[in-house]
């Protein structure tokens, strides 16, 4: 079947099967790796993508159901060579260790930041509530998008922070 | 990667009932997948074509009016539901419990429909329906029919749904409107978890609804009691009325206690 898609603002059309899921449609038919597959069982957030404006498990949903949709995925973030703001953040704040959780955890917090610009502590760890990490403990990817958003942790409110 | 199979887009429910027709349980309805494609991953379901129902127009409608009450369509998701007003406004219940609902991921395509259609013991959206005696519209080739949803879940898993027939739309009646309500689930974390046990509770005028989950096959309401019952009657009929068991999540003693623990406090946070 043949899947028309946008990706990171570039057209992209395929010819795929129809029970290709969304992300090796992204990984294998377009060629951008940075969606990761973890569970592939929409518990861990790696394969975290934005479809039509909301973050989804690539993993759970058909290319073919994304047909003439608008997608988002980690390659977006940055031109070039340069580093988006937030993967910046990241980078300062070591909240990316062995990095495979890292570009649904990025695509995750974009969608929170275009819905709570400057987000609380409680608004990241609910933003990122779908995205497992089991190097960082968290705390340094909340420190990232503090510093992110022009903001830092209050005293006492992160185990990191004194 | 999937087994294989094919994928049709319906674009009315009759089209979609003509398919399930020809193909008997080969097919499969899709909405928001996150049940279907992580079953058919495991090879717990085998479908040889999966009739996707997000094209059919009506599916997305999510309405309220006096008369109607509140319909919900088969492709309304989860946070949908935590998103509308009018839900927030007058059956803040179905919000509460949507939230308890897995990941934000997850809730951006799952649908209520589906929840209630794959009939775990554990669905978080049973109980608030349950609770606010939302009726379920089955479609068959033989037309329409509405059930009531305490009439709807069988078994683990099983429906009263009868082989090619499909669940269009939910309504939650307009009498239930303005409910104060409120939901506890036991889970291990915060945040994306199955429920171990859970207790929703729906409070309008001198009545009170509970509905409890992951204590029995199926999700359970509770009959109906007064604001002016005795607590300890209300505990122990809720826990008459449920009938859990030891499994890898929790022992039947825990999850007996904290059923009991939640209609307490519950009831302190709503009723009283």
């Amino acid at each position: 079947m043949k899947v028309k898609t946008t990706v990171n603002g570039q057209v992209y059309e395929r010819e795929t099967v129809p029970y290709k899921t969304l992300l090796h449609f992204i990984r294998e038919e377009i060629g951008l790796t940075g969606t990761k597959e973890g569970c592939a069982a929409g518990e861990c957030g790696a394969c975290t993508v934005i479809l039509n404006g909301k973050p989804v498990n690539s993993c759970l949903v058909l290319a073919v159901e994304a047909n003439d949709a608008v997608i988002e995925t980690v390659e977006g973030e940055g031109a070039g060579n340069e580093l988006s703001d937030l993967q910046a953040a990241f980078e300062r704040h070591h909240a990316t260790q062995c990095g495979f959780c890292t570009p649904g955890m990025l695509m995750s917090i974009r969608d929170l930041l275009r819905r709570h610009p400057k987000p609380t502590v409680e608004q990241i760890k609910a933003g990122i509530e779908g995205n497992f990490c089991r190097c960082t403990g968290y705390v340094q990817v909340i420190e990232a998008v503090l510093d992110a958003t022009g903001q830092s942790a209050k005293k006492g409110e992160l185990k990191h922070v004194s | 990667m999937n087994r294989a199979f094919d994928y049709r887009a319906a674009t009315s429910f009759s089209e979609a009932l003509g398919w399930l027709a020809e193909m008997g349980s080969n097919a499969r309805p899709l909405a928001g997948g996150t049940d279907l494609l992580v079953n058919v991953r495991a090879g717990l379901m085998t479908p040889t074509c999966v009739i996707d129902l997000k094209p059919i127009p009506e599916i997305t409608t999510l309405s309220f009016d006096e008369g109607e009450g509140l319909l919900i369509g088969a492709g309304v998701t989860i946070n949908e539901i935590i998103e509308s007003e009018v839900i927030q406004q007058q059956y803040p219940l179905l919000a509460i419990c949507a939230h308890q609902l897995a990941s934000h991921q997850v809730r951006n395509r799952a649908t209520v429909v589906g929840n209630i259609v794959n009939a775990s013991p554990c669905a978080d959206m049973a109980p608030p329906l349950l609770c606010l005696q939302a009726e379920i519209e089955i479609q068959g080739n033989d037309g329409a029919r509405w059930v009531p949803c305490a009439t709807f879940f069988t078994g683990a898993k099983q429906t009263i749904l009868k082989p090619g027939e499909l669940v269009s739309r939910i309504r939650v009646p307009a009498a239930m409107q303005g409910a104060k309500g409120g939901y506890k689930k036991l889970k291990r974390i915060q945040g994306h978890d199955l429920g171990i046990v859970g207790v929703a509770l729906a409070a309008l005028d001198s009545a009170v609804h509970i509905a409890v989950s992951s204590a029995a096959a199926t999700p359970v309401l509770v009959k109906p009691f007064s604001r002016t019952d005795d607590l300890g009657t209300v505990v122990a009929a809720v826990c008459e009325a449920i009938s859990p068991i030891d499994d890898v999540r929790c022992t039947k003693d825990y999850r007996l206690f904290m059923a009991e623990t939640y209609v307490k406090r519950l009831w302190q946070e709503v009723v009283a």
